[in-house]
């Protein structure tokens, strides 16, 4: 699989949380197909893709892996007079990088607009001194009112338009890598598992509306009931101005979290495969939540084994998120060596905690 | 509907404590519905039999926001804690009532500056002489609504409790205008929704139904100087895209879109930015369940003089019965 392809143009798909359909689920569908015997979306739009264990044990264990397809963005809430769009966000976008960004608005049809704001000459100093509110900006698509009014509605989504940018051979910097990494790494821990016998049945669910409230999670993870949930997700990579201990780095491996979130014996799995593999592993700790689906599928029905395997990344939720096309890489082998080596026995183990 | 929206708004409810509300809309609800059950949480779950169609579930919440007694001090003034979100501002100098009819006014410390109004420094005075007196009269644990008459301006009506009593006269009116419907048709007069949507959650649960409707009310922005938001009182029913607790099912949205449009049912589509509904618990139902919701819109929600346009009540019923009427496919 071209790694590097299909992160490009994840990244250029549009697909803000509520509205996968519109665009990305479709390339999900398109590239997950060829590599699961099964694949269907449920009502949240989750896309769930079924591959089943290589032996005719009816007791398969079943390993769910989400990495969720949606991205942060904006919606229109009211048009103003002169055609001017009033905007508010899904999921957090931080209104400090807003001005000056080309977006487009899916409209009836795609528009092309720009973030407008004041220009500093009639700006007054205390204004010029405090951080643009989104409620102080503006989409200009550079039309009449009238036609404004015909081609977009109120609830009409935006997302950056952004061109992914390849720094070096190696790294990318594009938008909504979190978490179209994470699917990224799904489609390579399938393809992978073809070179593996595997006793599990294993659901890959490229997630909705993780950046919500992690929606699509919670109910895909119900409907599937998995012992294993293993979530795959966007971390911070070094970033000057961050010390250290807050952040992972880039294209030195994927991070392992460890902390309430995670199950231990999934996390060990992890550990271990990686060893086997000889994939270098950073650590990453989170003593509560996680903020990624894992932290919703630990506690649906009656609980699931979770683990989280990182993607570092540099300047999340921005449009130029980074990451190294290795980490990504690395991530779906050692996923694919985990799920290999679990059995009824290890599922068995999860719930011996003494 | 007049009278309808009178009897509903005026009812008592705050959240937890729907006994009353709940058995002055069974009454209303009961000549047109097959079967009436209540649930552990106190939801009221009216069933009408369909005849092959899918499972319908239309939800309006009739729980109210109020305040609750948490103390009471030796001069038999009243401390409280509010149900669901009371703002101070609008708390001040407001007259309360118990569900046993006794009546008081909340009056505050002295307070120098503005900011410090805040609910702690509040309490309920009933007029008790001492603790003693005001003990034969209320306990702590006892819940509080605002008092409010429900004021006809003709088009329009203000009341307490529009949030979202107005949603449970839409529905009480859609089943009154459905004589036959394909779908089974389940109306939950929901519980303690505004303290996190916790009645629907376990209504839906236990229904478990292919899709649901919320109904409830939306805020507007055509007020002097309000929030910019696309959404009037008077334009018609508001279908929602979003709010904070769900993004609509984009089938269904569009559906009921389609559905106004071919109806000549006047509709707004709405953006909320804060704020929950109770089809965001529903959508999250189990697997996952489509919903979406129609509003009301209202002005000046979460005050004792909500406001809303009796035309919008009607072309929010009126979208409820096509829909109700259709074969949902979406």
């Amino acid at each position: 699989m071209d790694i590097k392809q299909f992160l490009k143009d994840a990244s250029m798909a549009h697909g803000v949380s509520g509205f996968e359909f519109a665009d990305i689920a479709k390339i999900v569908q398109e590239r997950m197909s060829g590599l699961v015997d099964e694949i269907r979306t449920d009502a949240l739009g989750n896309i769930i893709g079924v591959r089943y264990g290589d032996t005719t044990d009816p007791l398969r264990p079943k390993v769910m892996l989400a990495g969720h397809m949606d991205e942060i963005g904006l919606m229109v809430t009211k048009i103003e007079e002169g055609g001017f769009l009033r905007f508010t966000q899904v999921g957090g976008v931080d209104p400090r990088i807003l001005p000056g960004h080309e977006v487009i608005v899916y409209g009836k049809k795609p528009l092309t607009g720009i973030i407008g704001v004041k220009p500093p000459h009639l700006t007054s100093r205390e204004e010029a001194a405090r951080a643009h509110k989104m409620s102080d900006l503006f989409i200009d698509v550079g039309m009449p009112e009238e036609m404004v009014r015909d081609l977009v509605r109120v609830g009409d989504v935006v997302t950056f338009k952004r061109q992914v940018s390849e720094l070096t051979s190696d790294v990318l910097a594009g938008k909504s890598f979190d978490d179209r990494a994470g699917v990224a790494v799904m489609l390579v821990c399938l393809e992978e598992l073809k070179r593996y016998k595997v006793a599990a049945d294993v659901y890959a669910v490229a997630t909705t509306q993780e950046e919500v409230g992690l929606r699509g999670a919670m109910v895909s993870t119900y409907g599937i009931i998995p012992d294993i949930g293993i979530a795959i997700d966007v971390c911070h990579a070094e970033t000057p101005g961050v010390p250290d201990w807050k952040t992972s780095s880039m294209g030195k491996g994927p991070a392992l979290t460890q902390g309430a979130n995670i199950h231990p014996k999934v996390y060990q799995g992890l550990e271990r495969a990686a060893k086997e593999l000889g994939i270098p592993v950073q650590p990453d700790v989170a003593p509560a939540a996680t903020g990624t689906d894992a932290w919703a599928m630990q506690v649906a029905r009656c609980g699931v084994a979770t683990g989280l395997v990182s993607i570092p990344e540099r300047y999340m939720h921005t449009s130029v998120e980074t990451l190294s096309i290795s980490d990504v890489e690395k991530a779906g082998r050692l996923i694919a060596r985990f799920i290999s080596s679990v059995d009824a026995c290890f599922v068995k183990e999860l719930k011996k905690w003494t | 509907m007049k009278e309808l929206v009178k009897k509903f708004t005026e009812g008592f409810g705050p959240s937890g404590f729907e006994d009353s509300i709940r058995e002055i809309i069974r009454k209303e609800v009961e000549p047109f519905v097959d079967e009436v059950r209540v649930d552990a949480l106190g939801n009221l779950i009216c069933f009408k039999k369909g005849n092959g169609g899918k499972k319908v579930l239309l939800d309006a919440h009739m729980d109210e926001i109020g305040v609750i007694i948490t103390h009471i001090d030796e001069n038999g003034f009243l401390r409280f804690g509010s149900i669901g979100g009371v703002n101070p501002i609008i708390a001040l100098g407001q007259r309360v009532y118990f569900e046993n009819g006794v009546c008081g006014v909340i009056g505050s410390e002295r307070i120098e500056d503005p900011k410090d109004l805040k609910l702690e420094k509040f309490f309920i005075d009933i007029g008790a002489k001492s603790r003693e007196q005001a003990a034969e009269k209320v306990k702590v644990g006892d819940a509080g609504a605002f008092l409010q008459t429900a004021i006809d301006l003709g088009d329009r009506m203000i009341a307490k409790a529009m949030d979202d009593r107005i949603g449970c006269v839409v529905i009480v009116e859609v089943l009154r205008q459905l004589k036959e419907t394909k779908h089974d048709i389940y109306a939950v007069f929901a519980t303690q929704e505004e303290v996190g949507l916790r009645g629907a959650r376990v209504a839906a649960y236990g229904v478990e139904p292919d899709v649901g409707i919320a109904f409830d009310v939306t805020g507007t922005g055509d007020t002097p100087k309000a929030r910019t938001m696309d959404v009037s009182i008077g334009k018609g029913a508001a279908i929602k895209v979003k709010d904070s607790s769900l993004i609509c099912h984009p089938g269904l949205r569009e559906y009921l879109v389609k559905l106004a449009e071919e109806n000549g049912i006047p509709y707004q589509l709405e953006v909320l930015e804060s704020g929950g509904t109770n089809a965001g618990a529903i959508q999250m139902t189990k697997a996952g369940i489509p919903a979406g919701v129609i509003s009301i819109p209202s002005r000046y929600i979460h005050t004792p003089g909500e406001m809303v346009d009796l035309d919008d009540v009607k072309a929010c019923i009126d979208l409820c019965v096509a829909a109700c009427q259709s074969p949902l496919d979406f």
